[in-house]
């Protein structure tokens, strides 16, 4: 089923939107093991949407997303819960459980999917909080934190069932630069550090360059991919102009 | 474990959440009561997760085998990466927090103080509706009208039904109720009268009341307190428009407008629940309704009518009171519809309290 051992993430002739809407069409391409991949577009082109449908929160009008060569789009039960422990998800917000503490939020995975005793349970849960820098805010409540630091526990909470893939929505948004490049540092350290493959869905240029090993830009107008490779690359080779001038930062 | 005080542990398989567990309780016993002064542990063969991570950990701070030096080898680079991030110091400072418990004598002061805020900000907010509704009343144009019907829909023809079924169900109880006791004197025709009484004096504009805090109050509250989560109301202030007058002058005056139209139609739902049972007793129709008409005066729907303004503009105005004073996050707006509800209540039953003694004293 699976056929190049070095992809994580495969998607195959993916067509979704909503509705009658078709927002990408008959799409293709592969995350590979190990890189930190980024899925770029201008704002209505469909990236939320496309990650949304990689971790399967939404089913596809057509094609599939295969995980380590699963299907996440047909699996059901069990098999679908094993899919989902691959991967962790930060979103936009953090989206943090505002009635429980920062480690609480962190412990929770492990709460509910594992026997461990309690102080082994804290023992992980503060080390992936040290691992983002947290642990000083270990017993404050997710009202208390700035951004920043939300997103930083959101991706404790991520990684703490030790997933070898971490998708992240829009890690930068309403982020101050330095608040970003510190968030940018983070993911770096845990992709090379542990080893984790990242899918990152961002406009935020900053970042790419300083973080991705390769990106897809996403076309609004053919409702497919327009270029795929390598940021720094594409930036001087892409083939079409506008392609260049999004990643340069210059108005088409 | 040799006589020099120093153990070998060799770890071999898969250390992960689901046998980490077991490994934990089952080496805990092993060193119980050991005098290990050295432990080698080999971790070359392993394969381990956060868990089986956080067991070595333990391990290597001597956590099992006090006071011993403890050797780890074979670790590979990336679990060693992970390693570094586990903290002694961190996992004291948490066992060491706890959270804060106030006493009672704080807690008290507390509510009180917080009472007595709240107290002064539904006097304020009541001045302040008061003064934007006479604004609006001045200057129409003004006014969303638009946005009055709306609510006025929402909130009062749609509940016309459920209001009507309600009354209609709680004028038959009272019927079936009050017919046994009142056949002991002889007087069970009276029933109409009483039927007539309490639902066009009490009843009808309480139960419409009720009816709206629970049905469109809450919403009010959790609508207002959505729109202060997402800082639309912050956007209506900078914009120099107040959200009393943009928000709450619309719904309080729906409300005031609605509410005697549902107490109408509540009193006369009630009503007619009482007749099938006084038919069912075996008193003829026009008997019932001749007793209704002798027994009801216009004074006692005025009552109920002008009771049902001030339930009305209650309700509105203290569920948009409870939406302005949401506070953060999605629970604070669960908070709000809670108090929204509670407080309308309270206070509908509190001035049915007061009008019914003052027009009981004028009435004498």
């Amino acid at each position: 089923m699976n056929g190049d051992p070095h992809s994580l993430i495969e998607v195959r002739d993916l067509t979704i939107g909503y509705g009658d809407r078709r927002v990408l069409e008959g799409i293709n391409f592969e995350v590979r093991r190990g890189e930190v991949f980024a899925i770029l577009g201008v704002s209505g082109s469909g990236k939320s949407t496309l990650l949304k449908h990689l971790i399967g929160l939404y089913q596809p009008m057509r094609g599939d997303v295969l995980i380590s060569g699963a299907s996440i789009v047909h699996a059901e039960g069990d098999e679908r819960l094993r899919i989902l422990r691959k991967f962790g998800v930060l979103y936009q917000s953090g989206a943090l459980f505002g009635s429980l503490t920062t480690v609480e939020n962190v412990r929770l995975p492990l709460d509910e999917f594992t026997d461990l005793s309690e102080a082994a349970k804290d023992l992980i849960a503060l080390s992936k909080l040290r691992l983002v820098g947290l642990e000083s805010a270990a017993t404050k409540l997710p009202a208390d934190l700035s951004g920043g630091m939300q997103k930083r526990a959101g991706i404790a909470r991520a990684i703490v069932m030790d997933p070898c893939l971490l998708f992240l929505d829009e890690p930068s948004a309403g982020l101050d630069p330095i608040t970003s490049a510190g968030l940018d540092a983070l993911i770096r350290e845990l992709a090379r550090g542990i080893g984790i493959t990242f899918v990152i869905v961002t406009h935020e240029l900053a970042s790419i360059y300083a973080v991705a090993d390769r990106v897809v830009v996403l076309d609004p107008k053919t409702r497919g991919i327009a270029a795929e490779g390598a940021p720094s690359w594409l930036r001087e080779n892409a083939s079409q102009p506008w392609v260049r001038q999004f990643l340069k930062r210059e108005a088409a | 474990m040799r006589p020099d005080g120093t153990a070998t542990l060799t770890f071999t398989g898969e250390l992960d959440a689901i046998s980490t567990p077991q490994a934990w309780s089952k080496l805990e016993t092993e060193f119980a009561g050991s005098n290990v002064i050295r432990l080698e542990v080999d971790v070359r063969q392993l394969v381990c997760d956060s868990a089986g991570l956080a067991l070595l950990y333990h391990l290597s701070v001597g956590g099992m085998t006090p006071g011993a030096n403890v050797n780890l080898t074979g670790l590979s680079p990336e679990l060693q990466h992970l390693l570094r991030s586990f903290s002694k110091e961190d996992f004291q400072a948490l066992q060491e927090h706890e959270p804060t418990c106030s006493s009672f004598v704080e807690d008290v002061g507390a509510a009180t103080w917080g009472w007595l805020r709240d107290l002064r900000q539904q006097v304020e907010f009541i001045g302040e509706v008061t003064v934007a509704i006479m604004k609006s009343l001045f200057r129409p144009r003004r006014m969303h009208w638009k946005e009055v019907f709306r609510v006025f829909d929402v909130a009062g023809v749609n509940a016309l039904p459920v209001v009507s079924l309600l009354t209609f169900l709680v004028g038959m109880v009272i019927a079936f109720e009050s017919a046994q006791p009142l056949e002991q004197l002889g007087a069970q025709v009276f029933v109409a009268n009483l039927l007539g009484l309490v639902m066009s004096r009490e009843l009808g504009p309480v139960m419409a009341a009720i009816m709206l805090a629970g049905r469109s109050g809450s919403a009010f509250a959790a609508e207002l307190g959505t729109m202060k989560v997402n800082e639309e109301l912050n956007a209506l202030q900078t914009m120099g428009l107040s959200p009393v007058q943009f928000l709450v002058v619309q719904r309080v005056v729906a409300g005031i407008l609605l509410t005697p139209v549902l107490t109408v139609f509540a009193m006369y739902a009630g009503l007619l629940g009482g007749i099938p049972v006084l038919l069912g007793l075996g008193f003829p129709l026009r008997m019932v309704l001749h007793q209704v008409q002798s027994g009801l005066h216009f004074g006692d729907l005025a009552e109920g009518i002008s009771k049902s303004i001030v339930f009305g503009a209650i309700v509105a105005s203290v569920s948009c009171l409870r939406g302005l004073q949401t506070g953060e996050g999605p629970r604070a707006v669960g908070e709000s519809a809670t108090r929204s509800v509670v407080s309308s209540i309270l206070l509908i039953i509190l001035a049915d309290t007061i009008i019914a003694s003052v027009t009981y004293a004028l009435r004498k």
